[in-house]
């Protein structure tokens, strides 16, 4: 017996590589490429059904059980904590968290007391403060163009992630900590890995060897890419 | 002010006649199988002092609801079954030898997020055992878990297996301090193989202990899993849990439940409470477990008698909602007849007596109390769906049976 298996994924360009992933892995993903605005797209034959989510709420449907697998960002699951397998790294969408401020706080950081830290993960933020550096601070949730925040004296940091550090670099700012490496995550539901792991273990592991052979490829290519350069040379 | 009085509060909800019917029904046919099984009954207070979940550390105080008493003292509301019957193993039965064996269904409150299907209140039935801490009472508490959930009808159960002693006896094994330990048991009750990699490179970690690691999180299935991976393991207390779960699987297999069981040894919740077996129970529909137990010899020492204790319990609310979407039939409650009487003299008397014979039958029975004649009457019954309409007016006598 196969199972329906729900696939909740982040709106976006996550999506659209997750849907690369899984079709290079031999998945027939045409219902989730349609161009439409339905939210939910169902190919019965393939077994599968897609459900196009805000990246904050793949972990909920996934935790609920709404969905059985979802593609979301590894910052989201730090933020939202919930209760799930975490089960493959999927490589893209890769960033850090990051402590951000002023340059001339590098270093000088914890001798600030009760700093006030603007984020977009008020959660992310106090787990790092609270649990990690055992320090009281004050978290000011913003939606947004965070980086305003220490240009303006809103707050002293900020917590966010870092992709090419430019917003930051041109405004002034720096990278102080680095909290964790963000990137793509598929991740399960606790029931579902078991109740359907007849048709999610193989779809598991499908997509790792998948990322194993695209690793592999990208490695010959820049072995040969560095080989071309000697013989140019 | 009253701007709630229409409301609930989040996570509590009214509980309407077909679901507080079945639930009724759910709940007898638990109760009767405990007790065959010789597990008895009690009640706890819904109340209890806040230093009865305190002081363990097996709860986090955010997951309480926390009241005050007028002497200052702060109490907190139910929030499992164990804790209370540790107390009172350790403190009203301190006299009575062990083994015990209790059981309760009752509701629990617990301050979460919920939806789901998940409540912060909730009806949860379970059982302990306590003063035995053999491999066959692991075994009868899970098969009474087992047998729990396919007396209410849900067929379709996972029961997954693990072992909190083995994962402390690799930890053990490879000198990693508790913290640390706690931290890689997130990793791998989660299943998150890119945290334990770097875990493992920051622990220095053999090649083998890192290679051994990496595959706890994969490692489920049956008895072969467990005789794959038994030779990669040197720690003689991990070893012994491993053993345990295999005596386990055996005695399980007598009882005939193998097919309900799997093993999960990547499974590593509240290591801080479990010092066993940890099992739980999965059924199709909801996103939750439905069954949580497991050995936990350390609580009942809290209490200050030293008394091993292993037990679960299954939340009836989830239940009621896995059956609900698997879509097995809910119970209603069904009006076979209605009396109706005129006012002959003696025809109130008749009828109440009538309805009264009824009953005794086991038949439910209305008795008209609007005045009704005879064609609002029939017409009412036919409206509501019930079966029988008798209407006494001191003639002959003068039925009318509605073919259903």
């Amino acid at each position: 017996m196969t199972d329906m298996i729900t696939i909740a994924l982040s709106k976006g360009r996550l999506a659209d590589q997750a849907i690369d992933l899984l079709e290079a892995s031999g998945y027939d993903c045409s219902a989730a490429r349609e161009k439409s605005r339905r939210l939910i797209l169902e190919d019965e034959k393939a077994g599968l059904r897609f459900i196009m989510a805000k990246p904050a709420d793949v972990p909920t449907y996934v935790e609920y059980g709404a969905a059985d697998i979802g593609v979301v960002g590894k910052d989201t699951l730090l933020e939202e904590g919930r209760q799930l397998y975490e089960v493959i790294d999927l490589g893209f969408g890769a960033c850090r968290m990051c402590v951000c401020g002023p340059a001339s706080l590098k270093g000088k950081l914890d001798q600030i007391p009760n700093k006030r830290v603007a984020s977009k993960y008020p959660n992310i933020t106090r787990s790092y403060f609270e649990g990690t550096k055992h320090e009281s601070v004050e978290i000011i949730k913003l939606n947004g163009s965070v980086e305003l925040a220490p240009l303006i004296g809103l707050a002293e940091v900020i917590v966010d992630i870092v992709e090419s550090g430019r917003t930051l670099r041109e405004n002034g700012l720096d990278v102080l900590e680095v909290i964790a490496d963000i990137s793509a995550r598929v991740i399960v539901n606790r029931v579902s890995m078991k109740m359907k792991a007849q048709s999610i273990m193989p779809m598991l592991d499908a997509l790792r060897c998948q990322l194993a052979k695209q690793k592999e490829q990208e490695e010959a290519d820049t072995v040969n890419i560095q080989g071309e350069e000697r013989a140019a040379t | 002010m009253g701007n709630y009085r229409f409301h609930t509060p989040d996570g509590v909800s009214d509980m309407l006649p077909d679901d507080c019917r079945t639930k009724r029904d759910l709940e007898q046919k638990l109760r009767t199988l405990f007790s065959l099984n010789g597990y008895k009954e009690i009640e706890t207070p819904g109340i209890e002092f806040f230093d009865v979940y305190a002081s363990g550390d097996f709860v986090s105080q955010e997951n309480l609801y926390k009241l005050g008493d007028q002497e200052g003292r702060i109490l907190s509301l139910r929030y499992d079954g164990t804790v209370p019957v540790a107390r009172l193993a350790a403190t009203l039965f301190k006299d009575t030898p062990p083994p015990l064996r209790f059981s309760y269904i009752e509701n629990m409150y617990r301050f979460r997020e919920s939806g789901g299907g998940r409540q912060r209140e909730f009806c949860q039935a379970g059982v302990e055992l306590l003063g035995i801490s053999s491999t066959q009472a692991d075994a009868e508490v899970i098969a009474l878990a087992i047998s729990s959930a396919l007396e209410i009808g849900l067929t379709d159960l996972q029961i997954s297996i693990g072992q909190a002693e083995f994962f402390r006896g690799l930890m053990e094994a490879w000198e990693i301090p508790q913290e640390d330990a706690e931290e890689i048991s997130k990793h791998i009750d989660q299943k998150d193989t890119v945290a334990l990699e770097k875990a493992a490179d920051r622990y220095g970690l053999t090649a083998s202990a890192k290679e051994t690691l990496l595959l706890i999180p994969a490692l489920f299935g049956t008895y072969d899993t467990l005789d794959a991976f038994a030779e990669r393991v040197e720690s003689p207390r991990a070893r012994a849990a491993l053993q345990n779960v295999r005596e386990i699987l055996n005695i399980l297999d007598d009882y005939g439940y193998t097919k309900y069981v799997s093993v999960d040894l990547g499974m590593l919740r509240s290591l801080d409470y479990y010092t066993g077996m940890i099992f739980k129970g999965f059924t199709y529909e909801v996103g939750f477990p439905i069954i949580s137990g497991g050995r936990y010899d350390k609580v009942v020492s809290v209490f200050g008698r030293d008394l091993a204790a292993v037990g679960f319990s299954l939340s009836l609310n989830l239940c009621m909602t896995a059956l609900r979407r698997q879509d097995k039939e809910f119970l209603s409650l069904h009006v076979d007849t209605i009396i109706g009487y005129s006012n002959e003299p003696g025809m109130r008397r008749l009828a109440l007596s009538m309805a009264g014979d009824l009953r005794e039958e086991g038949l439910v029975a209305l008795v008209d109390c609007e005045g009704m004649n005879e064609d609002d009457l029939s017409h009412f019954a036919e409206k509501r769906g019930i079966d029988q309409m008798v209407f006494l007016n001191g003639g002959v006598c003068d039925c009318e049976e509605e073919e259903k």
